[in-house]
Formats: C-alpha cells, sequence, structure tokens
C-alpha cells in the first residue's frame, strides 16, 4: 500500500480522468476556437485563413476603440467609486448596533436577483415619463432626461445600476472582514481618544486592506468581463454609447451578419486584456497591500 | 504484483467514473423518446378514423409517431390572428398526417431572424419548418450554403406554383427556397380624430404631409411615433424616401452596383430624415424605444402619425388593443417628393417575410413538410390572413374574395397598390447583410445627432463598394 502510494504513476491516474476532462472542455475548446480567430468563418460557408486580419480590422474599427474605452470606464467607476462606497457602507453596517443582520441581508439582496430582473427593474425607474427618478427631479423643476435614450446619460444610468446591483455582495464580504478585527484594537483606540472617524480610517480600512485589495482585484475582473446588464439595458445603445468589448462581441459575432471567426479573435483581444490588467494590479498594488499574510 | 492490482483497481475505477457519464446520458434519452411517445400516441389514437391522405405515408397499420419542429414568430399580442390562423393550419396538418406532431416553438421576430436561426444553421440544426424572411441576407444566404429545402419540386406537385405573386426573395438560380406568407407595404397611419381636432386633411402632397407635420408639432404633439432602439424601425421610413428621393430602381440599384449610397438623390433621403428629426418630429428619447413603443406613442395619442408597414392594419379594428383610436385610423402612401426621380407613385412592396424548411429532412416529415405547404398556401388560408389580419395575400386571390374585404385599411391599401405604378422592395432584403447591418448602426447616428447625412452615405458607399468587391 504505502509504495503504491509513492509511485507517481498513481497519483497521475487519480488526476487523468479529471485532465482529460478539462481538456475536452475547456483546451480543447479553446485552442480550437483560438484558431478561428485566425479565419473568416460567418457560421456557414467554408472558411479560409487571413492571419491578423481580424485582429487589425477590431482595432481599425473606433467602434470597438469606443468599446474599450467605455471598459475603463467600468474599471474607474468601480474601483474609484464604487470601492469606497463599499468600504464606506461596510463600515457603517458593522457599527451598528440593532438590526445588524437585517442590514447584512437588505445589502445582500440585489445581488441574488438575476441579472434580467434587474435591467427591467431600473429600465422602469429611468422611464423619462413616468419613471420615479424623473418624477422626483420634476419636483425641483428638472426636465426629464431621457436616461436610456441619451448618449450622455446612458452609460451612467448602467454604471449606476450595476454597481447597485454588486455592491451588496462586496460588502458582505468586506463586512466579514471588518467583523474579524478583535474588538479589543477597537476599544484601545477608543479609549485612547480615537473618534469614529480615526478609528475607521486608521485601525479599520488598514486591517482589512488584503481583503479590499481582493476586492478590487475582483472588480477589475467583473469590469472586464461586464455585458449582461448592457445587453438588457441597452443592447450597447444609442449609438454604441454603452458598448463594451463583450457587448461589441455579442453584436459581432452574432446578429445581422454574424462573423464567428472575428468574435472569437474579439474574445481573445478581451482575454488578454483582462490577464494583462489584472497582473498588472497584482504586481504593483496588489502586492503591496497583500504582501503581510 | 500488488501495485500492479492497485493501477489495475484505480483504472477501472477512473474507466467507470468516465463511463457512467455516458451511461446516464443514454438512458436519459431512452426516458425522453418514452416521453414523447407516451405525449403523441393520444394523438394518433385521435387520428386512426381520420382517412391517411397523402400517399407516400409508411404503409404501416399504425403509423409511426413523429414530431416535427415548427418555429413561428406570432407571440405577442398584435400578431395573435396570425397565430390563429397558424393553429388552424397546424390543427388540419396533424390530421393529414398520420402520427404527426408538429411542436410549435414561439421566439420574437428579432431574436429568431438575427441571433437564433443563425446559430442554428451555422450549427446545422435549424427547426424542420421555420419563420424565414428573404433576400440575399437570409433565405438566398442559407440556400447557398444548402441548408434550405428546395420547393420547386413541391410547389409543382401541389400546383400552386404559378399561384404566388413574387417569389423573387426567396429563389436563387431558377430554384424556390422559400414560400412568402403575406405582402405588405409600409406607409403614413394617421389618426383621425387628431386630424380632425387641428383641422388636417390626409396629406396626398408632400407638402400637405410636412404642413401637417408642422401644425402637430405646433400644438405639442409628435408629428411620427417612432421607436429607434431597433434600427430597423426608422430604416423603414429611410427606404421609403429613397424609394422617393433616387427612385425606385435605387433599391435593386445598390447590390447591383448602378446605384451610389453617397449620390447626392441618396443624400437626399438621408438629408430629409435628418430635417424632420432636427424639428423634432419623431418620438423624443426615440433611441430607447421599441418598435411595440411605437405603437403605443401613437395609440395613446400621443403622436398623429406612424410611419409603419400594413401588417400593422389589424390592431387598429381591436378595442384590446388600439382603444379609443379603434376603427379611427387612416392609411396614406407617401406622396411624391418635389424634384424626386423616376416614378412618384411606385409603392414600396415586400413579399419577403414566409416560411422555409430544413434541407435536412426524413421521408415522413417531408410528408409533414408538404401537407403544411398545402393547408398553409390555400385560397382560403390567404383570404383568411386578408380578411382576419389585414395581411396582403402572397398568392393570386379570386376577385369574389377580394370583393369580401371589409377592413377601410385594408382596402385603402390595396387600391393604393392598385394604383401604383410598379413597386419597389426593402433594401434589406436587397443589400448584403454587412450592408444592412452598416446602415442600422449609420441610421442611429444620424438620429443621434452624430453622423451628418452626408456622412452616414459616405459610410454607407464604403461598405458596399467593399461588398461588391468581395462579391466578384
Amino acid at each position: 500500500m504505502k509504495s503504491t502510494l509513492k509511485n507517481p504513476y498513481v497519483y497521475a491516474m487519480f488526476v487523468l480522468p479529471t485532465l482529460l476532462l478539462y481538456c475536452l472542455f475547456f483546451i480543447y475548446p479553446m485552442a480550437s476556437s483560438s484558431f478561428y480567430a485566425f479565419t473568416d468563418w460567418n457560421g456557414l460557408e467554408d472558411y479560409k485563413f487571413i492571419g491578423f486580419d481580424n485582429f487589425t480590422t477590431a482595432f481599425n474599427d473606433p467602434d470597438f476603440r469606443n468599446a474599450i474605452v467605455n471598459n475603463m470606464y467600468f474599471i474607474l467607476f468601480s474601483v474609484f467609486i464604487q470601492v469606497p462606497l463599499i468600504i464606506f457602507f461596510a463600515i457603517l453596517v458593522g457599527h451598528v448596533k440593532r438590526f445588524q443582520g437585517f442590514y447584512k441581508t437588505t445589502v445582500f439582496i440585489p445581488s441574488i436577483l438575476s441579472t434580467s430582473v434587474i435591467g427591467i427593474l431600473w429600465g422602469f425607474i429611468y422611464e423619462p415619463e413616468i419613471g420615479p427618478l424623473n418624477k422626483l427631479l420634476s419636483v425641483f423643476g428638472i426636465d426629464p432626461i431621457y436616461w436610456l435614450a441619451d448618449t450622455k446619460w446612458a452609460m451612467f444610468a448602467v454604471l449606476a445600476t450595476n454597481a447597485w446591483q454588486w455592491m451588496g455582495f462586496y460588502i458582505v464580504l468586506v463586512l466579514a472582514a471588518i467583523l474579524a478585527i478583535p474588538r479589543e484594537v477597537n476599544e484601545a483606540a477608543e479609549i485612547d481618544g480615537a473618534s469614529g472617524r480615526q478609528r475607521a480610517l486608521l485601525i479599520t480600512v488598514p486591517l482589512i486592506r488584503p481583503i479590499i485589495s481582493v476586492v478590487i482585484m475582483l472588480s477589475i475582473a467583473g469590469a472586464m468581463r461586464v455585458v449582461d446588464i448592457i445587453l438588457v439595458m441597452t443592447k450597447g445603445g444609442p449609438v454604441g454609447s454603452t458598448e463594451v468589448m463583450a457587448s461589441y462581441l455579442v453584436n459581432e459575432a452574432m446578429g445581422v451578419d454574424p462573423n464567428y471567426g472575428f468574435g472569437t479573435a474579439i474574445s481573445l483581444i478581451i482575454f488578454a486584456f483582462a490577464l494583462v490588467l489584472t497582473a498588472l494590479y497584482q504586481l504593483t498594488l496588489g502586492r503591496n497591500q497583500g504582501g503581510n499574510d | 504484483m500488488k501495485k500492479s492490482i492497485y493501477l489495475g483497481i484505480t483504472l477501472i475505477l477512473a474507466a467507470s467514473t468516465v463511463l457512467s457519464a455516458c451511461g446516464d446520458k443514454s438512458d436519459k434519452s431512452s426516458t425522453e423518446t418514452d416521453k414523447t411517445q407516451t405525449a403523441t400516441t393520444t394523438d394518433t389514437t385521435e387520428k386512426t378514423d381520420t382517412p391517411a391522405k397523402t400517399e407516400d405515408t409508411p404503409k404501416k397499420e399504425e403509423a409511426e409517431p413523429f414530431t416535427v419542429s415548427l418555429r413561428h414568430i406570432q407571440v405577442s399580442d398584435a400578431q395573435k390572428f396570425r397565430k390563429a390562423i397558424l393553429d388552424d393550419v397546424v390543427k388540419k396538418t396533424e390530421a393529414d398526417v398520420p402520427g404527426l406532431t408538429i411542436e410549435l416553438d414561439g421566439v420574437e421576430d428579432q431574436v429568431n431572424r438575427f441571433t437564433k436561426l443563425p446559430a442554428e444553421m451555422a450549427a446545422g440544426n435549424p427547426p424542420k419548418i421555420f419563420d424565414l424572411f428573404g433576400g440575399a441576407g437570409d433565405a438566398l444566404k442559407y440556400a447557398k450554403a444548402g441548408r434550405l429545402l428546395d420547393l420547386t419540386p413541391i410547389i409543382a406537385e401541389l400546383g400552386i406554383g404559378d399561384k404566388f405573386l413574387n417569389l423573387n426573395q426567396f429563389t436563387l438560380d431558377g430554384k424556390v427556397y422559400g414560400l412568402p406568407i403575406g405582402g405588405s407595404t409600409e406607409g403614413f397611419f394617421y389618426s383621425k380624430p387628431l386630424f380632425e381636432k387641428y383641422g388636417i386633411k390626409e396629406p396626398t402632397t408632400w407638402d400637405e404631409l410636412e404642413a401637417a407635420a408642422d401644425t402637430l408639432s405646433k400644438n405639442k404633439i409628435t408629428p411620427f411615433a417612432m421607436g429607434s432602439k431597433g434600427a430597423w424601425v426608422p430604416n423603414m421610413l429611410v427606404n421609403t424616401l429613397i424609394g422617393r428621393y433616387a427612385g425606385p430602381e435605387a433599391i435593386d440599384g445598390f447590390p447591383a452596383g448602378s446605384q451610389a449610397w453617397n449620390s447626392p438623390e441618396v443624400v437626399a433621403a438621408f438629408s430629409k430624415y435628418q430635417e424632420w428629426e432636427k424639428k423634432g418630429y419623431f418620438t423624443k428619447g426615440e433611441l430607447g424605444l421599441e418598435y411595440a413603443d411605437m405603437l403605443n406613442q401613437f395609440v395613446t395619442g400621443k403622436a398623429g402619425m406612424m410611419f409603419d408597414g400594413s401588417w400593422r392594419s389589424s390592431v387598429f379594428k381591436d378595442q384590446a388593443q388600439a382603444g379609443d383610436l379603434t376603427n379611427q385610423v387612416g392609411f396614406f402612401t407617401m406622396p411624391g417628393v418635389p424634384n424626386g426621380k423616376g416614378n412618384q407613385l411606385a409603392v414600396n412592396g415586400n413579399y419577403s417575410n414566409g416560411y422555409g424548411f430544413s434541407a435536412d429532412l426524413k421521408p415522413e416529415e417531408l410528408t409533414a413538410v408538404k401537407a403544411f405547404i398545402k393547408n398553409m398556401y390555400s385560397e382560403e388560408m390567404q383570404l383568411r390572413g386578408l380578411l382576419e389580419d389585414g395581411l396582403l395575400p402572397s398568392m393570386k386571390l379570386s376577385d369574389e374574395s377580394i370583393a369580401k374585404v371589409e377592413d377601410p385599411i385594408v382596402k385603402q391599401v390595396m387600391q393604393i397598390l392598385g394604383n401604383s405604378g410598379g413597386a419597389f422592395s426593402h433594401f434589406d432584403s436587397t443589400v448584403a447583410s454587412d450592408v444592412y447591418k452598416e446602415s442600422e448602426s449609420q441610421i442611429q447616428k444620424l438620429i443621434a445627432g452624430k453622423s451628418s447625412a452626408q456622412e452616414v452615405a459616405d459610410a454607407m458607399q464604403k461598405v458596399q463598394e467593399k461588398a461588391l468587391a468581395a462579391a466578384k
């Protein structure tokens, strides 16, 4: 028995089925579809090998460059607006004395709703004529804003909805870290005369840095692959103002003039972008913050 | 020795893990077939007393139950009349073919046309019978790839080959690959109460049309309801504007290379659209509104006119959908434009939506398809479509059939078609799909004020030239 377990082939044997399945359902499709990125396959007719044409077409297309910029908006919005808000709310909920369970559940609810439901729900909120948001604004004498139909506002409207959907999930993550901080630390600071704000900024935040780092990384990765909320709410419109890379992929690969080869090329580009961005973050800020554990 | 035993056991374990997955699957599929069988037996028992009408059904005492999938797009309330006709055809076909169960699969038009069907065509597993659009981007593309059933022998056998008014958009190299269910023309619907209120009469000239729009606009009524989230909606109006400014020949001229998108007359059409846009003639926030919202704008009296296909007419005789506007809607075709090229009386005429059939059919499925065609493309059903649904027939009807039409809008539409000096298609069925796709993105840019008419026309021409070069 012992000698069997020392035999590396036995371990290989146990891993083999999983590896086979992994190859069959992940490596093989990835590799074979990467091949299509270099063809002009439209799904119906015979394809031919066209080298890097799909990639140059993508980067020469102003609509795609616009989609990259929109993805950057998503990243900036989530890192610089969403994350501070998440920490703020987490600290708030963390220090609340009564009904903490109620608050925890409430903030978490949006993340268990399906994106389609959220998209339609917020579609009502943004409705220009009878939507509650414009009704509220009209009290202050503001003309109706065509949230999802105006190229100036559509992106903001989608960003806000997306933030609303995901903040709760991250708040609960951060909250867990906050509640794990030993009570003594805070009590000691309080005795030393630290104000609530000082305790939050100088005690709590530094102590939950590792989890913040994870939240930021997840936010970046999430912002890179965001697509569902956009397809439900605006389909990338109006006039490409909310188009992100993944929705561009969907609109190009499927739709009026399907081009699967081109779509695959876009997916590879998205993959490369996400990889580089998360790697960059890990190598720079992420390592400093999480390095102590 | 021991080692090899363990190795052997591990191997067996591993193999059984993998194989058990396969076993599961086959179990499942067998229960599925059981299910379909039990589901269809009730139908067959019902049908045994009806004599088999078709000759080539399996010569067994009891027919083997089988199912044929049918994809349709009659999913919204506005299409309930069309759905009722389809249901009757399905019932009749099931009665005609022993053992047949038709499985209906309703999918929204745009989703089916631009997402689901293309993906199924790519994978090679479309439904056996499906809603299909004619033209270069749809039927002809699939026909070229060998995905569609050649219907030429079938319609010859059924004797309906020469009954169709126009099969151009489904014909490739002399073979027919799809059958239009009806015809349509696109024009202006207007609200009679609103026109009366502001003293406007049905426009017959271009000046009257623009004056009507101006009057409505001054009275805080949107002249034209519009929902441009799906760009094909504004493209209907663009198409007819092009037909007027650049002449009816222009629509076929684009793919032939004889008409440039950036010629002054086509630019004039885009400019007119932009002018109306700037004057605020269309619904505010139209880029966030769907096709159905356009109808709502019109029916609720927020807009005085709506440019739409004649297929919408049945809505206006249905109290549940049209409300106060029931039987209060008129229809007129776009008047001739000043300095327009070509025949200014020509109207848009489409025979582009119908049914196509998978090329991959088993013999019994082919029998079902034949029976479906026989039942669907009959004078009876065409007349029902005309009377109940306001859909213009795609087949020649006898005069006494046509005399039965009472719906004022349908009458008017048929009169307009009769008086027209010819018809032009919609460019969505004549140009290649990449050109059409560009037109969708360009018209939205025009609406949002991001591109001028000239820029739109230039961009269109660029893609058209690329498509022409690729076709050579």
